[in-house]
């Protein structure tokens, strides 16, 4: 087991250099230079030029990114090149409600979805079954921030329950913290509960056709233990994994979600990079995002052995 | 069977119950910290230095925590702010400014003049007035602790008006440790001797920026006015919320989350109008002019007619409409100097009185020699009026006959591009849209967008040897009326080059909510001082 | 239980007509034709509405009215935007450059991915340097990946179809493979290779065939999603220029004006949400009758 998570970690490693090259490829070979988005309105092209050489940008490519893997290997991920703060700080400080987001979202969905879909695998071919499909599948087809507006005009603005935007550390209170995550959470969560609705059904349905379930209801084993104790757990594989996969999707999702709910999070910060051309702060960004998308998916695959014990490593 | 199907109900709809709690909670009514004033500005600001970036957020930032040594009133005339007295020799080539009492900057120490000269240096190194203004310094020198004095090669009347100008890079002064950084580095540490305090701590890059009242500042006895008069702070604490999506700090204000929104979209205007709680107000009358810059190196716009054809193409109306919506914010403007002011002139208007002319304009652009080779255009798609206004802009040329390439980008694409002098198939480009505010576009020399010195100006690089002429002139009008008659030739002379286009003029009011009061109006930046709020 | 059969039900020939063919695939039926309608529209747009680019301002923002509906040159039937733009034009207009970003992206991905897919599971030494490419691509957030490509290299419909076919890419790659690794251990593939077939040969006549019926199913997942990920990135200002009618667009233009002109969203809202639920319906039903085992896993 500690042997296998070893060479999965390594494993990882030509993976993130790989990320690495290719970010840093993507950031610099495009047009677009923060110098004159630094110089401003009416900077000439000499004061450009002049801040460029200030911010290293007029070195060769394959230069700058030896300097930027340097520290990167070392822990440094360098400094934003318009505020005097290192990346790794900013990233630090916009964690927070980047993080509480993907949890609120991942309790809300996961919770909700499974039970939909064991709901729908219990009542297969039913009225239920095909109205909670066909939530799920529309769940799919409707763009975040349409939903997001949506909430906020029915919850925020006609009804006062709920606030329209912003965040609140969760240091200054469970309920105001709890209160600005409702409205993103849904908004975010509903592509993803959709997801894992269907998973968890399908899943459902296979297992409960199996031989051991029949025999279990034969026995006189009464439905909800046969159901949760039982199926479930054999259905935990695949959802889990689904539950990886959809750590892209939340990503994603965070990303607009956060710009509709004015969160200051991560996928804030770096689509405000990318249009600024702030290219430490890019190139960082997406390396921890990446990490974190591999890390899950390696936690993922050791959970498989937690769910299933003929699983092993 | 019944028990069971229940509880897995239960189960199932146990989450779905977090939907339906909100019913039993209380409508909410929660007003912001009494003393903290949260404002959404028109962007983020992008770093943290108003000397080395011209951009406007970082102004803004600077404005706060900085003092300016004259600052200019509602008569657009310069009045001391840092200075007490001050005066020029009987030769008029000395300028002697003394510092006023009790200036401090916020590590405790006095403000001296060796900062102050520090400062103007860095500053002028990086401004269009101040590198005008030093071409005719011979020195900058601190006579003693208190007092700076300015020695000139030839008399100069427009050294107040430099330093107290609103727009970017505004005048501020730093301590001289900051200050003799090179003007291309920017500084790291924030030390000012301005109304508010930069809270850095609690200012978090991207998100939100905290200034909080400068408990040691000493206002002017005078009443504010501009960035003129006393700068008295009434309120604990003001936040700028940098909130990227307008639609979002509309109702973020409607719901009483912030009490400002410098520029919320004319179509909300309305619905903002309708809402007890909130005010417009009118902050800067001389607004915003939109530009449309030519590109002089390349064809078409090397020829004199092209440029005269886009002239009489363009439809302000149409434009402004387009984005500013409301007659009340918007006025097509034939001047070449912004409307409003005492420079405002009908001067070889034609193309505005009786234009657009289409027909006249496709005779110019064949006059021109014009062949149908494409016409790149920049288009900012980030930024709404410029996206809209280069999308009729392209339909207004297109109709006269011009094969209109767009290309589309962010703003930091723009002005990447438009630095670049090639050919616009290897990376130019013939047109891009831009805007400035009224009172810089009202100032030939400021404005360094208004220069026609060739490919040494600005992007676009007009050059026209009686302009640069009658800019000399300009400057050296020793009265308003000889500078009025000089910018009415001015005028005339530049609606026959054409260095640029305008596309009108707009000013766009601010929402505030009713409790905050006492909100000054100024172009360039946003005064926080003698803001209550109730 | 009746779930077993309701589960197990064999794919069925198409026989005894169209009707027996609807009932029993409903959703593909729905999906379908509700597609099919879509694509309809798309080709017949230039036919059936006025101009979708025209601006004229002194026009923006009229309420729909009905009174008229097919008068020619009526630009207020669904309205008009803030630039004075015919919402019925445009939205018209719009399905063709949605379905085409959502088919382009759905072909280039599922192609170029099978190419891959099938090389790199085909030969083992490909293998290992390519899937460690995919890993990095899917492991980069795709929205991230393409809003940097966009931003960054400038708009354009062809760069927007690229920049999300590009994440898709290692998805497909990764299904490929997977099929190929199962076909080509059994003993079939052995035989052709012992009789001395070339790779090439093997790989199109062999294990192309087998990973049709995953692609398929895969192709509609990802022509829904980039029709989705289109309006994501119009709405964070990194998508199709906005003169150019694409639903996204349309719909990200429209959120300023939600309160005081609500229907500039109703009709490409409307129109997206139905594209990309008859899409995925169309999926469903084709990944019930062309891959049962997949059906199950899903």
């Amino acid at each position: 087991m500690i042997a296998y998570i070893i060479r999965r970690l390594l494993a990882t490693i030509p993976v993130m250099l790989l990320v690495a090259v290719i970010v840093f490829l993507l950031v610099h070979l495009a047009p677009g230079d923060p110098a004159s988005v630094i110089a401003g309105d009416n900077a000439t092209s000499d004061q450009i030029a002049a801040i460029r050489a200030t911010l290293g940008l007029d070195r060769p490519l394959w230069e700058q990114f030896a300097i930027w893997i340097w520290r990167v290997l070392q822990g440094d991920l360098g400094q934003s090149l318009f505020w005097n703060r290192g990346v790794a700080e900013l990233i630090l400080q916009r964690a927070e409600p980047t993080v509480s987001l993907a949890i609120t979202t991942l309790i809300f969905a996961v919770s909700i979805a499974i039970g939909l879909g064991v709901l729908a695998a219990w009542k297969a071919g039913s009225g239920i079954d095909r109205s909670v499909m066909g939530l799920a599948v529309a769940g799919f087809s409707v763009p975040v921030f349409v939903v997001g507006y949506l909430l906020v005009y029915l919850f925020a603005i006609e009804l006062r329950w709920l606030p329209v935007q912003g965040y609140r550390p969760i240091a200054q209170g469970f309920w105001p913290w709890l209160e600005r995550l409702i409205l993103p959470s849904v908004a975010l969560g509903l592509a993803y509960l959709a997801l894992i609705a269907r998973i968890t059904r399908t899943t459902m349905l296979e297992i409960l056709s199996e031989d051991y379930i029949r025999t279990a209801q034969a026995k006189g084993v009464a439905t909800r233990p046969m159901l949760f104790r039982h199926a479930l757990k054999n259905a935990a594989v695949p959802i889990v994994t689904v539950v990886g996969i959809g750590v892209a999707l939340l990503i994603s999702g965070v990303v607009i979600t956060e710009t509709v709910f004015n969160i200051p999070g991560i996928g804030r910060l770096v689509v405000d990079a990318i249009t600024r051309r702030d290219y430490p702060i890019i190139q960082g960004v997406m390396l921890v995002f990446s990490a974190i998308y591999v890390l899950v998916n390696l936690a993922v695959d050791l959970s498989y052995t937690l769910f299933d014990p003929r699983v092993r490593y | 069977m019944r028990t069971t199907r229940r509880s897995v109900l239960g189960a199932g709809v146990a989450g779905t119950a977090i939907l339906a709690a909100p019913a039993v909670w209380p409508a909410r009514a929660q007003p912001s910290a009494k003393g903290t004033v949260r404002a959404v500005m028109h962007g983020d600001v992008p770093t943290f230095d108003p000397i080395w970036t011209t951009a406007n957020m970082a102004a803004y930032h600077g404005n706060m925590v900085y003092d300016t040594l004259f600052g200019i009133d509602d008569q657009v005339r310069p009045q001391p702010q840092m200075v007490g007295r001050h005066g020029l020799s009987d030769d008029q080539l000395t300028f002697t400014m003394e510092l006023r009492d009790g200036l401090k900057w916020s590590d405790g120490t006095d403000v001296t003049a060796r900062d102050c000269v520090a400062s103007l240096r860095r500053w002028a190194a990086r401004d269009g007035a101040g590198q005008h203004m030093m071409e005719r310094v011979a020195d900058i020198s601190a006579r003693d602790a208190r007092t700076i004095v300015i020695k000139l090669k030839e008399p100069y009347g427009l050294i107040t008006d430099a330093m107290a100008k609103t727009s970017t890079p505004i005048c501020f002064m730093m301590r001289e440790k900051e200050a003799m950084t090179d003007p291309m580095q920017k500084i790291e540490t924030i030390v000012g001797s301005g109304p508010f305090l930069f809270n850095e701590r609690e200012t978090r890059p991207g998100s939100q920026y905290v200034y909080d009242r400068n408990p040691n500042y000493r206002p002017r006895s005078e009443p504010p006015s501009w960035i003129a008069g006393g700068k008295v702070v009434h309120v604990e604490r003001v936040i700028f919320q940098n909130m990227p999506d307008v639609q979002t700090a509309i109702a973020a204000l409607q719901a009483g989350e912030v009490d400002y929104v410098e520029q919320p979209p004319i179509d909300t205007v309305p619905a903002l109008e309708a809402d007890p709680d909130i005010a417009l107000q009118d902050r800067n009358p001389l607004g915003n002019v939109g530009w449309i810059r030519l590109n002089f190196l390349h064809p078409p716009f090397n020829n004199v007619k092209a440029r005269q054809a886009v002239l009489w193409a363009v439809d302000q109306e149409a434009h402004l409409k387009a984005t500013f919506v409301d007659r009340r914010f918007y006025q097509p403007c034939g001047s070449f100097l912004t409307c409003g002011t005492p420079y405002e002139s009908d001067a070889n208007t034609e193309w505005f009185k009786r234009g657009p002319d289409r027909a006249k304009a496709r005779q110019l652009l064949q006059e021109s020699g014009y062949k149908g080779e494409p016409v790149t255009l920049l288009q900012a798609t980030n930024i709404l009026y410029m996206t809209n206004a280069a999308q009729i802009l392209a339909q207004e040329l297109r109709a006269i006959g011009m094969n209109i390439q767009m290309v589309p980008m962010d703003w930091s694409g723009v002005v990447q591009r438009r630095a670049v002098k090639a050919p616009p198939d290897q990376g130019g480009w013939n047109i891009f849209i831009t805007s400035a505010d009224g009172l810089s576009s009202s100032n030939p020399i400021w404005a360094a967008a208004h220069a026609a010195t060739g490919e040494r100006g600005w992007f676009g690089w007009p050059s026209d040897e009686l302009h640069e002429r009658l800019r000399d002139e300009w400057v050296k009008a020793p009265d308003l009326e000889t500078r009025q008659k000089v910018t009415h030739r001015l005028q005339e002379n530049a609606w026959n080059f054409v260095p640029h286009v305008y596309y009108g003029q707009w000013r766009t009011p601010v929402a505030h909510r009713k409790n905050v009061t006492g909100w000054i109006n100024s172009p360039g930046v946003v005064p926080f001082w003698n803001v209550k709020k109730a | 239980m009746t779930t077993a059969a309701a589960i197990a039900q064999p794919p069925v020939p198409i026989r005894g007509g169209l009707a027996r063919f609807a009932r029993r695939n409903p959703t593909i039926v729905i999906g379908g034709a509700m597609l099919l309608l879509m694509v309809c529209i798309a080709v017949l747009a230039p036919w059936i509405s006025g101009d979708p680019f025209t601006v004229s301002p002194a026009d923006r923002l009229r309420p729909p009215s009905f009174s008229d509906f097919f008068a020619s040159g009526k630009i207020d039937r669904f309205g008009t935007d803030n630039l004075g733009r015919d919402i019925f034009a445009r939205t018209v207009h719009g399905t063709r450059i949605s379905l085409m970003v959502g088919i382009s992206v759905a072909l280039l991905a599922t192609l170029i991915g099978l190419g891959i897919g099938l090389v790199a599971g085909y030969f083992r030494l490909v293998d290992a340097i390519v899937m460690r490419v995919m890993d990095a691509l899917m492991a980069i957030p795709s929205i991230l990946l393409a809003i940097a490509l966009v931003a960054l290299t400038g708009g354009g419909i062809a760069i927007v179809i690229a920049a999300i076919t590009v994440p898709d890419i290692p998805r497909v790659v990764r299904l490929v493979r997977s099929v190929v690794l199962t076909v080509r251990e059994r003993p079939y593939i052995d035989a052709a290779v012992s009789v001395g077939s070339p790779s090439r040969k093997i790989i199109l006549r062999h294990i192309l065939p087998s990973t049709i019926g995953p692609l398929i199913v895969q192709a509609t997942y990802i022509c829904a999603s980039a029709i989705l990920v289109e309006a994501g990135l119009s709405f964070l200002g990194a998508g199709v220029p906005p003169e150019i009618p694409t639903w996204g667009n349309m719909i990200a233009q429209s959120r300023l004006f939600l309160a005081r002109a609500p229907w500039t969203i109703f009709a490409p809202g409307i129109c997206l949400a139905l594209v990309v639920l008859s899409i995925n319906l169309l999926g469903d039903g084709l990944r019930d009758r062309l891959d049962p085992r997949l059906a199950r896993r899903m």
